[in-house]
């Protein structure tokens, strides 16, 4: 029965060059074991077979032919820089297509986004006529600080973003039980009273009580484009007189 | 007296000259010729390596035509490539890496195609141990010399039906006689893994060539 030291003997005359002189311990085993012999006899001669295939000579015209390919695979390869210029086009092409894509997804983008604006903008829109003076909003959110104007004041309007607009849902917010500033004409001259409230995304009603019981209501309209003036005395709502 | 003594009297002249002829004549050094557009120096790095390669893919291939054909195209791909070669490993390694790939290359190109070679020809489709193509005739023959030349063909046509993955190292090990290391780096593999295979392959072929053994 093979046993482990069979598979060490076997593994290393396996592994010794045929003619290589092996290990005592090898020699002691082979005499004992006839079933390691056997098997080393085989595989000596398995070896020798093998062995006797030898090498195949390559044909006499092998360096002739090798030439003849090597010359012919020199003809045909494509010039240097025909190599350069094509890795060139390809590089361009696909720079064009990466711009060209991203111009396509930024546009799209944008495009969604202006239909997320319409749908967001308030139903009442008024655009402002030529001849009608149309009220100003400054950008500050300052509701409780409503001053009538005084003096004729220009004041450009700063677009608001796109950020903006989603940031201002349509709503309506109640100061009434706050105390309005009262005027009585005695701020200095030139001073300029500005209106604190954002009506660009939304109409605005606001409604002032003058101290003797008379309310006053004043429409703000939505303003959605171009820059405003304010024209004194021009917008129907503005009071004519001091309060 | 003259008690200097010359190199040639000393006997080394000899050995000098082998080493200087040598250095100059490496396959390294006949590489770096080529690179530098010197034809005769890779012709006679071909001169030295044709015969291995093309026994080498004959051996792997059975095919002496196919075997021609690929060893020329090693040689064309070891032109093609002297500008990137690396004196990391022996040429014989390079060279004979190179011969490996396009020899496996070769033969999974036939599996795909289902080609019928003689030896292939009751091999079964799903890869496994072919049958053997010529069963020895157990008469005995009178002419040794024709005994031998039936046992070497039995041989081949044995080596030929082993997975190309033990027949490579075999053919390596047991024909060429190189050493496991060489294998290894030829192979890109483990030297254990190439005792191994190497151990496997000889115990396919024993059972294979039983009646000539």
């Amino acid at each position: 029965m093979r046993n482990n030291n069979c598979e060490l003997i076997r593994r290393e005359l396996d592994e010794l060059m045929l003619g290589e002189a092996w290990s005592a311990a090898a020699t002691a085993h082979l005499r004992e074991c006839a079933e390691c012999r056997e098997f080393h006899e085989q595989q000596t001669k398995l070896r020798q077979i093998v062995g006797s295939l030898g090498t195949v000579e390559a044909p006499a015209d092998f360096d002739f032919r090798l030439r003849a390919r090597l010359a012919n695979d020199a003809s045909s390869a494509p010039p240097i820089y025909w190599a350069i210029a094509r890795r060139g086009l390809a590089v361009a092409a696909m720079v064009i297509v990466v711009v060209t894509g991203f111009v396509v997804v930024r546009d799209v983008m944008r495009q969604m986004e202006n239909n997320g604006e319409v749908a967001q903008k308030p139903q009442v829109q008024q655009p402002a006529k030529p001849d009608e003076p149309t009220p100003v909003v400054k950008e500050e959110k300052k509701p409780e600080q409503v001053v009538a104007g005084v003096t004729p004041v220009t004041i450009r309007k700063i677009r608001p973003t796109q950020a903006d607009y989603r940031k201002q849902p349509l709503s309506t917010k109640d100061v009434s039980s706050l105390g309005a500033k009262v005027l009585n004409g005695t701020e200095p001259a030139g001073v300029s009273a500005a209106f604190p409230i954002d009506s660009s995304a939304q109409s605005i009603t606001v409604s002032l009580e003058d101290g003797r019981g008379n309310a006053k209501t004043i429409s703000v309209p939505t303003v959605s484009f171009g820059s405003q003036r304010i024209v004194q005395g021009g917008n129907q709502f503005a009071p004519k007189r001091d309060w | 007296m003259n008690t200097l003594t010359t190199i040639d009297e000393l006997g080394f002249a000899p050995a000098l000259q082998q080493d200087v002829l040598e250095d100059t004549t490496s396959d390294h050094a006949l590489l770096e010729a080529t690179r530098s557009g010197d034809q005769d120096a890779f012709a006679e790095l071909v001169s030295r390596y044709r015969n291995q390669i093309t026994s080498y893919i004959y051996r792997m291939t059975n095919d002496y035509d196919g075997a021609v054909d690929l060893a020329q195209e090693t040689f064309v791909r070891v032109y093609r490539a002297a500008d990137r070669y690396q004196r990391s490993y022996a040429f014989s390694t390079y060279i004979y890496r190179i011969a490996t790939n396009l020899a496996i290359s070769e033969l999974r190109k036939r599996k795909r195609r289902k080609l019928v070679s003689l030896t292939g020809f009751f091999q079964p489709s799903d890869g496994g141990e072919a049958k053997e193509l010529n069963p020895p005739d157990g008469r005995p023959l009178q002419d040794l010399e024709l005994v031998d030349t039936e046992r070497r063909n039995a041989v081949q046509r044995a080596i030929g039906t082993l997975p190309e993955k033990y027949r490579a190292p075999l053919i390596l090990r047991d024909v060429d006689g190189r050493s496991y290391d060489e294998i290894a780096k030829i192979l890109e593999t483990s030297e254990g893994t190439v005792k191994s295979r190497i151990s496997r392959a000889r115990g396919f072929l024993r059972e294979k060539m039983r009646a000539y053994l």
